[in-house]
């Protein structure tokens, strides 16, 4: 029995594998509270253990950044935590959107494993 | 027996109702990427690291689940720099390689073939729904065959998965 309990976690331990989520594929903006500001929201799922901190960025079919607004750019996640992040832009600037990418953002010691996430849903 | 007439009647005149009850789903495009298995540097020799099992090192993988065929690609970088390291004086030469490990899918065989390479980056398109492994193979050389300064060294990979 002893030996079977300890094949079974041996089993999972060796499974255990964390991820990186970023909804929807293809967001949309429609007009927000702000007149000539469009918004569109976001969401983000952290089951990456060893990452805290991800960054948003907007960028055009060149990968330039575009100016955009959030509650915050850097965003601190729990592990298992979701947030829907809301991200606004000049409405004169969304034809040129293209990319919304989150990018998990690693920590210089030994409590990161190595393996920096991107993500880029398309506009 | 008029009641019992009547009633029999009640029933055998009763309309029948059906009430359509619907069931309804979305199923949604999502590209999750899994830090399978964190990797580790070999020391073949004083001048060399390396993640290659042989070398004493360790590969590290990276999983991607695509719910949708088609929607996104997997852009995976091999570290060409160190995020950690003693102070470095000489030239560092850095190589690497992506390859598919492990696919949850047959269909999925030609994302190996398929797959495009420029400076430290490997393209593969992810045509096929599911789950694959790519497995990242690390190499660096110090100067011309120059001992690596004693420390600890770490160097990340990038794993992308872009809409399309």
């Amino acid at each position: 029995m002893k030996w079977c309990i300890a094949a079974v976690v041996a089993l999972f331990a060796a499974t255990t594998a964390t991820a990186h989520q970023w909804t929807p594929t293809y967001p949309k903006f429609e007009n927000s509270f702000v007149e000539g500001v469009v918004v569109t929201t976001m969401k983000l799922f952290n089951r990456r253990e060893d990452v805290r901190f991800y960054e948003i960025n907007v960028y055009d079919e060149e990968w330039n950044p575009i100016r955009f607004a959030t509650a915050t750019k850097v965003v601190e996640m729990n592990y298992l935590e979701q947030k829907d992040i809301e991200i606004y832009v000049l409405e004169s600037d969304c034809d040129q959107i293209e990319y919304i990418c989150t990018v998990s953002k690693l920590l210089l010691d030994d409590t990161d494993n190595g393996i920096n996430s991107r993500i880029c849903s398309k506009v | 027996m008029f009641r019992v007439i009547s009633a029999v009647a009640l029933f055998v005149a009763a309309p029948a109702f059906a009430e359509t009850i619907p069931i309804t789903g979305n199923v949604a495009s999502t590209c999750s990427i899994y830090t399978d298995t964190s990797g580790v540097y070999g020391v073949p020799s004083p001048d060399e690291l390396s993640t290659i099992p042989a070398d004493g090192g360790i590969h590290p993988v990276v999983r991607y689940d695509v719910t949708i065929a088609d929607y996104y690609v997997a852009k995976i970088s091999w570290p060409n720099q160190f995020s950690t390291s003693p102070s470095l004086t000489d030239a560092v030469n850095w190589d690497g390689e992506t390859s598919v490990s492990q696919t949850s899918s047959a269909a999925q065989a030609d994302y190996e073939t398929n797959k495009v390479e420029y400076e430290n980056v490997t393209e593969f398109d992810l045509t096929v729904a599911g789950s694959v492994w790519f497995e990242v193979e690390s190499t660096v050389t110090y100067g011309y065959e120059k001992s690596f300064p004693g420390g600890t060294y770490a160097a990340n990979i990038t794993a992308e998965c872009i809409a399309t």
